[in-house]
């Protein structure tokens, strides 16, 4: 017995051996990026839905147009995907080019881990005058451009045309008319929330909260204030405007009656299934409701609830490596430029495209979520720029959430938010 | 023997473990607390010597003061009720009963698991609308619980499964300590006329010292490191019911890349356990045989 | 006569319910575990039925089937070779260094020999997680880090292996290894010929706590790997409380791979543990 126990482990270890030399036989390729003068990029986003595979139709036809350069893709889902660039750009093995959230590149633009494309941007091919300016000063930091944004995906309104239509929220047409304003929303709102057997939970919600961090930003934004002051220095949580802001979203819940707390909600699939009539969400989320059968929806700008027009809108922004060769550069920079030019088939994948020449055009106007999305792009308001932004986004999260779910008092979560946030900004 | 040159023959035994304990146990140690001195993130082009600023900065982050509270909970609920666990379970093997062997088997199983699968399995045990535990408390009339979204339950259910996890690893230790126990001693007391309870409380436990103040300091020691569970069963929701200590530090170092920072939250966790250890060595003396 | 039969049978009543408690306890302990593998057995329709059976009707091992097959999304069979290999090369490598350094502490006299030694049990105390960050940077600067030697490597100083296999040794009788030495034998040949044979048992043990803690392992692979081809069950597992949260079925299959090995082996060779155990001597 004991003399068979010594020889176990030794006996699996050839084994393995056998085993792993089998099996990482194909690790090679990965070290084949030139070959026989075509360069071969690697490209990184994390578009793992139906935007992904336009993206791979967008590749695709770059790769058969050009002879000297093709592109490798590769999709990581965004939960892991950060981790992976990061290790990446720390440890030498990054990818060409990568797609990035407006909220992340300061971090890696102040830790000179992305590639100053100033000279790039100078030479032409690209014209920053063609860019909504919001999108093009996004994607710098500190007076250089680290980026070139791919798109804007600004939060609307979608809408359940079918359920607007029994309710009589109609124009002179008979069409679906979407509200425009909180006055406009909360009566809209109201009829459509339906309690048949009147035991407090209706069966069908006028209005249900999303994406809390997106929904939340809008609010704060069509207020004048955000989660950190415009300076970076310090959370404006705590002042008034804040107060007003989160007053109102509880406000829907608990007087208005209009939408349920989020705890436990699936309130996209609520939308999905004809359950809740409005819902602010973001451009992204087209794909998802056009393949829902049975689903008449619409969509409209989001509606003007506070002072200031404001709407929460993010970008993915296109980004080399600092350390790259200046062949790979070029060969780069001409793949983020043919993406760029190529906005309008990714905008057909539920994007809004941010050059303005492609924005005007007859075949973008034919998107028609697309192009009413389109119309706050001059009013989107980014997540902060700050290099602490993805250590306080966190504490913004769960200040909504214990808000809205009524966990804590309002005011208590607030500066609680604001104390961890403040602290994080001392500490950066 | 000792006509050997000792040294040259001992070098040689020596150095392949003592090479592998220089780089991965002590130069760690070293390391880690000059990393902790820096204000670093991962792709900063150079660190910043800053001092204990960062250990001044935990220390006024609310989030580490719960951390370290929650921390402290936890171990307080599974140390004590672990250990008392493990010893019950040893007594009761050490009975000698038909189907010992079977028990001690069943008993020890949880601990072959890793904490990957313990989380796993318990989130489904747990599961608000699916687990079997509420189907069994809906039917003995009771309300479902929401084990792990619920802010008063998530960390006790969290205690909960630890101690499931470790009793059976405690338990072999204390069965051993039993079994060393000189039977004449026990003898002797019972012919003088000592109760089980009354022989257990004045033979049994004393001559367990010292195997009870080894398990209860690698007990605290073990929990007071607590990270799999929480981090996978509730990344320290809700509300920051069940941040850990250690689930904060991998949050800081590994997935915000604040290495300096990390490197403090889990240097000062380290001068807290190695604190209540010597306490403990103090307050619980054990007298060798 | 009458007194001594009442006294016997309070003693048996005290009997049966202590035996009913180990019963119950027992049941407790394994309830987790069975109701995982219960679950791993039953067509995914049959897992959220409203009333839970606990024996499978009918049982079907297409949860398994489908986690091997599906190796595009989870190549799970990968995962467990990784597993199969770093385990193994853990043990192998522990029992390797390990028994040369015990031997040392144990038979051979140097200077500071009783400090050193100290010096291992104390890092038995300190708590591994702490050093996360560091170990982490150092095996970076390796070049070791998303690899096979990142990680077996660094886990191979293992304080408890040395502790343990010195105790052992020194319990094996002089009288062996001086009639060797008075035969001219060096020491490496003593070790290997001699006082490796006899510590069978010891290392046996070590071997098996090795390898079952190796192959549980989590914090450290999770830090160390980043590719998912690289990863060992326990992490590699993780990916079902993600997309395939709802699908119970397959993601207890999956935990049933990563446990089933090692209760395997703990059954075959469960004496062992216990034998080891009371082999340190840990009573004082």
């Amino acid at each position: 017995m004991p003399g068979r126990v010594l020889k176990l482990p030794l006996l699996l270890l050839p084994l393995s051996l056998l085993l792993m030399s089998c099996l990482t036989s194909g690790c090679g390729k990965q070290e084949q990026r030139a070959q026989n003068g075509v360069i071969v990029l690697d490209f990184w986003n994390g578009f793992t839905g139906p935007d992904g595979k336009t993206m791979e139709k967008i590749v695709d036809a770059f790769n058969k147009e050009h002879k000297n350069v093709k592109v490798r893709m590769q999709i990581i889902p965004w939960g892991t995907y950060y981790d992976k660039v990061t290790l990446g750009l720390a440890y030498g093995k990054a990818p060409d080019v990568f797609i990035l959230h407006t909220d992340r590149l300061p971090e890696y633009a102040d830790s000179e881990a992305l590639n100053c494309i100033d000279d790039l941007v100078r030479l032409g091919g690209l014209q920053p005058k063609d860019f909504m300016p919001r999108a093009w000063s996004a994607a710098r930091w500190k007076g250089h451009q680290y980026a070139i944004p791919l798109d804007c995906h600004p939060i609307g309104l979608y809408y359940n045309v079918d359920l607007f239509k029994k309710a009589g929220i109609v124009d002179d047409k008979g069409k679906a008319k979407p509200p425009r304003n909180l006055t406009e929303f909360v009566e809209a709102a109201k009829k459509l929330t339906v309690d048949r057997n009147k035991d407090g939970r209706p069966e069908q919600w006028g209005f249900a909260f999303t994406w809390l961090r997106t929904n939340a930003h809008t609010f704060l934004a069509q207020y004048g204030t955000g989660w950190i002051s415009r300076d970076l220095k310090h959370s404006d949580l705590t002042s008034p405007n804040a107060r007003k802001a989160f007053s109102l979203m509880t406000r829907f819940i608990y007087q208005d009656k209009i939408c349920p707390a989020p705890e436990g909600q699936d309130a996209w699939v609520g939308f999905r299934t004809g359950k809740v009539a409005m819902a602010l969400e973001g451009i992204y989320m087209l794909t998802s409701v056009e393949e829902q059968a049975g689903l008449h929806f619409a969509g409209a700008p989001c509606p003007q609830f506070g002072p200031v027009p404001a709407v929460w809108g993010g970008s993915h922004l296109m980004a080399m490596p600092a350390k790259i060769s200046p062949e790979r550069r070029s060969a780069a920079w001409t793949f983020i430029k043919y993406l760029s030019d190529h906005s309008l088939e990714w905008a057909r994948g539920g994007q809004v495209p941010v050059r303005k020449s492609i924005l005007a055009s007859a075949e973008f106007r034919r998107l028609k979520v697309q192009y009413e999305f389109s119309k706050k792009l001059p009013h989107v308001v980014y997540l902060p720029q700050s290099v602490a932004t993805n250590q306080v986004l966190p504490f913004c999260d769960a200040c909504v959430e214990a808000i809205l779910n009524r966990i804590k008092p309002m005011d208590e979560a607030l500066s609680e938010a604001a104390r961890r946030i403040n602290h994080v900004l001392e500490r950066s | 023997m000792k006509a050997w040159n000792r040294n040259k023959y001992a070098a040689g035994f020596l150095i392949p473990y003592f090479s592998l304990f220089a780089v991965f146990v002590v130069a760690p140690i070293v390391y880690g607390f000059f990393i902790s001195l820096h204000k670093w993130y991962i792709l900063s082009p150079h660190p910043t010597f800053v001092g204990f600023a960062n250990y001044r900065a935990a220390l006024k982050d609310d989030l580490f003061r719960i951390a370290l509270l929650r921390t402290g909970y936890f171990v307080l609920m599974v140390v004590p009720i672990g250990n008392a666990l493990s010893l019950l379970l040893a007594v009761s093997l050490n009975q000698g009963y038909r189907g010992t062997t079977i028990y001690k088997v069943c008993y020890y199983l949880p601990v072959l698991t890793s904490v990957s699968v313990v989380a796993i399995v318990w989130r489904w045990l747990l599961s608000s609308e699916f687990g079997i535990v509420n189907y069994y408390l809906r039917l003995l009339g009771l309300r479902s619980i929401n084990w792990l979204s619920d802010t008063k339950t998530a960390m006790p259910s969290i205690a909960l499964l630890s101690i499931w996890w470790g009793a059976g690893g405690n338990m072999l230790v204390y069965l051993a300590g039993l079994k060393n126990i000189p039977r004449e001693l026990l003898e002797a007391a019972e012919i003088d006329g000592a109760s089980p309870g009354q022989r257990f409380r004045s033979v049994t436990i004393p001559l367990l010292r010292p195997t009870i103040l080894f398990c209860l300091v690698m007990s605290v020691i073990a929990s007071s490191q607590v990270f799999g569970q929480t981090y996978i069963l509730t990344g320290g929701g809700p509300y920051y019911s069940t941040l850990t200590v250690i689930l904060y530090m991998y949050q800081q170092g590994f997935g915000l890349y604040q290495l300096g920072y990390g490197a403090a939250v889990g240097y000062l966790l380290f001068a807290v356990v190695l604190v209540f250890t010597l306490l403990q060595f103090k307050l619980l003396p054990f007298r060798r045989l | 006569m009458r007194r001594i039969r009442s006294q016997s049978k309070v003693i048996s009543i005290k009997a049966i319910i202590a035996q009913l408690g180990m019963a119950l306890g027992a049941v407790i302990m394994l309830a987790p575990i069975a109701w995982m593998l219960s679950t791993s057995l039953k067509h995914e329709s049959a897992v959220l039925s409203a009333v839970p059976h606990w024996i499978p009707n009918p049982p079907t091992l297409e949860n398994y089937i489908s986690l091997f097959t599906q190796t595009k999304d989870f190549p799970v069979f990968r995962w467990l070779a990784n597993s199969i290999f770093v385990s193994s090369s853990v043990t192998f490598l522990v029992l390797l260094v390990t028994s040369c350094a015990a031997y040392a502490f144990a038979r051979l006299e140097f200077k500071g020999r009783e400090c050193l030694f100290m010096v291992v049990i104390a890092t038995m105390i300190i708590p591994s997680q702490v050093v996360l960050i560091p170990v982490f940077l150092i095996v970076q600067k390796l070049g070791w880090f998303n690899s096979y030697f990142g990680l077996i490597v660094p886990g191979l100083a293992s304080g408890f292996g040395v502790f343990l296999l010195r105790q052992f040794f020194l319990t094996i009788p002089v009288e062996f290894e001086e009639a060797a030495y008075m035969d001219g034998a060096s020491p490496i040949s003593i070790y290997s010929r001699i006082v490796l044979p006899l510590a069978k048992p010891a290392l046996a043990t070590l071997a098996i706590f090795t390898f079952i803690g190796s192959w549980n392992d989590f914090a450290w692979p999770l830090i160390i790997t980043n590719d998912i081809s690289l990863r060992t069950l326990p992490i590699g597992i993780m990916i079902f409380q993600g997309r395939y949260t709802q699908e119970f079925g397959l993601t207890m299959a999956a935990a049933g791979v990563c446990t089933i090995p090692i209760i395997i082996a703990f059954l075959v060779f469960q004496r062992r543990i216990t034998e080891g155990i009371a082999m340190t001597g840990l009573k004082g």
